[in-house]
């Protein structure tokens, strides 16, 4: 299964990640939305923090996921290296990520992702083990 | 890539498209965008106009949802858009002003002509993109303190001039004078606190830049006169906004707009579209915290400028008043105020939703500085790096049909992945040298990314809104240097 794709948009850029629980589909499009960013792998050390989020629905858990990512990604200067996802509820959701240092000689960022948005974004059942998510990111 | 869009367009004259109101419910006014007839194909080939139709279904919208020529697919508004809401009865929405609050541009002027600062271009450039902290990352980063941010917040501009980085003469040139009024610290969130505080004073990444250009042409010589410029001066533009600052602040805003919009009975056809109604709690919220994002981008172009001024001194060894390096405007292309207009004959408070347009106030209007007051604001558009940007006027026909507002820029044509493709082994860098243009970038992506075919033609863009009426050009500059994120 593909974990993630581009989506092309004239000014910005989006992606669909699948997954086959929602866990995974969190994870899936995390790690979508840090390809836009770098090509730069991290080993997951160095760096931990848990992160909780709150939304009226599965979108918006997705979208607060993402931007709570960015704003970590942002302050703490670290490229995550892996994302577990610990538990998902209608309206609450906790993960954790592990990354380490950006290395600003090292690591090309290619580019800025100044939040993900709520334009056509979606969080879908396609069967009992597919997950399909949608998001579109303001560069 | 994008579908087309097919809805149903009226050609009112050879500038201006209307989508009736009956193309579907819930619209509760039309929809007009500003095209030229070579242009309007490409305005159609995605969703950029649907969103035009989404802006005009929100509740107190007066007038028309308007697009600018430089119209494009964004989220919510599209790029390009403007809308103006009763202050009684209608909403303000994050949307309508986007991520990057008051993303805007600044130019300042030299008195140095093209021929005396090629011979040091290269050298100004490394000095420009060594003193001006740009691209993602905090090195050479200032970290301003609690106290000093929540000043940046409520004065803006002012904060840094006070603290020395600028002159007294500076913010009567800055739109609202470089600090929006009712900005209030205790509506922005401790994340958003967390990323302001090293971010004064960087210009980031994506289509920011600094640039060295040159006066080119000049089409209206009194305004210009006016404006204090000449052909073949140096002038060097400015285009970065609140940074991740404005970004947290619009994200904490769409979440607490969700829930209210369910308080109000608010639907919108587009989540992004999340509002209040103006007169709300959470309306006043996000506008509070908006202004002090509003304030902070002055307030980071304000310490970009200081950094300009003291490169221009070391290269050229002369001070920086001796250079004649005064400001000539700064505008907000992303951003809601709260302005009167004129509608139907009456004087009416609006509060006018820019998103990617430009305030372009007449002649005569007392928000504009004295020395512009006679000709009308200045009004800047950035092009692409390679062909150069433009200074117009604002004229009354805008202040008539637009709520005084003006296109922002060229706009792309292509995705980031088109350009990717289309730039694969290409040299951009050497490309543009060839041209006589000297770019420095943290990013080889951002260069290919942003490269001249990505982008529309600008020229086309600002014919467009001089065909119609609603701006003037003044002067077209040509790139020299360029640093980019």
């Amino acid at each position: 299964m593909k974990r993630f794709e581009i989506l092309d948009h004239t000014a910005d850029i989006g992606i669909v990640a699948w997954g086959r629980n929602l866990p995974e589909l969190f994870s899936n499009a995390a790690e979508g939305m840090f390809s836009l960013i770098t090509d730069a792998k991290v080993s997951g050390e160095g760096f931990e923090t848990e992160i909780a989020v709150e939304g009226e629905d599965r979108v918006e858990l997705l979208v607060n996921w993402l931007n709570e990512l960015l704003y970590v990604f942002e302050t703490e200067e670290v490229l995550p290296g892996d994302f577990e996802i610990k538990r998902i509820g209608p309206v609450s959701m906790k993960g954790r990520v592990r990354g380490g240092p950006i290395d600003y000689t090292h690591h090309e960022l290619k580019r800025e992702i100044k939040a993900c948005t709520y334009y056509q974004a979606a969080v879908e059942e396609l069967g009992p083990t597919l997950w399909r998510a949608q998001v579109y990111f303001d560069m | 890539m994008a579908e087309k869009w097919k809805g149903p367009l009226e050609r009112l004259d050879d500038n201006r498209w209307v989508i009736p109101r009956t193309y579907k419910q819930g619209m509760r006014t039309d929809g007009i965008i500003y095209a030229g007839k070579d242009m309007i194909e490409a305005v159609l080939a995605d969703q950029a106009p649907e969103q035009v139709t989404n802006v005009a279904c929100l509740p107190g919208i007066v007038g028309r949802s308007m697009a600018m020529p430089d119209i494009h697919w964004g989220y919510g508004f599209p790029i390009g858009g403007v809308a103006a809401f009763d202050r009684a009865e209608g909403v303000i929405s994050p949307g309508g002003v986007g991520f990057d609050i008051n993303c805007g541009v600044r130019l300042v002027r030299t008195e140095l002509s093209g021929d005396e600062v090629q011979p040091r271009l290269k050298e100004l450039v490394n000095a420009l993109f060594r003193d001006v902290p740009s691209g993602l990352g905090s090195e050479g980063r200032q970290v301003f303190s609690q106290r000093d941010l929540t000043k940046v917040l409520t004065e803006g501009a002012r904060s840094l001039i006070k603290r020395g980085y600028g002159w007294k003469e500076d913010t009567t040139y800055l739109e609202e004078g470089g600090a929006m009024a009712g900005a209030d610290p205790a509506e922005v969130s401790e994340k958003a606190m967390k990323r302001g505080r090293e971010q004064v004073g960087t210009l980031g990444s994506g289509n920011h830049f600094l640039e060295v250009e040159v006066v080119e042409e000049i089409f209206h010589p009194d305004i210009a006169r006016s404006f204090g410029l000449f052909e073949g001066q140096v002038v060097v533009m400015i285009h970065t906004g609140s940074r991740g600052f404005g970004h947290q602040v619009c994200t904490d805003s769409l979440r607490l707009m969700q829930s209210a919009m369910k308080k109000y009975g608010i639907s919108v056809p587009d989540k992004q579209l999340a509002c209040a109604p103006l007169s709300s709690d959470e309306g006043k919220a996000y506008f509070a915290a908006m202004a002090c994002a509003a304030n902070f981008a002055w307030a980071n172009r304000q310490l970009i400028t200081h950094r300009v001024r003291e490169s221009f001194e070391t290269v050229f060894g002369s001070s920086a008043e001796k250079l004649g390096m005064h400001i000539l405007y700064d505008v907000a292309h992303n951003i809601a105020k709260l302005e009167r207009h004129r509608v139907t004959g009456k004087e009416l408070d609006v509060c006018v939703h820019r998103k990617g347009a430009t305030r372009a106030f007449a002649a005569g209007h007392p928000a504009l500085p004295e020395a512009y007051r006679a000709v009308g604001q200045p009004v800047l558009i950035p092009g692409d790096m390679g062909t150069g940007s433009y200074i117009l006027v604002g004229t009354q026909r805008a202040m008539e049909e637009t709520f005084g507002s003006t296109c922002h820029g060229a706009g792309r044509v292509l995705s980031r992945s088109q350009a990717d493709k289309q730039s694969r082994g290409r040299d951009i860098v050497a490309e543009l040298q060839e041209k006589g243009i000297t770019v420095m970038a943290k990013s080889r992506s951002t260069l290919r990314e942003e490269m001249t075919e990505a982008y529309k033609s600008v020229k086309a863009v600002v014919e467009t809104v001089e065909q119609s009426g609603i701006s003037l050009r003044v002067a077209s500059t040509r790139p020299m240097g360029v640093v980019k994120g």
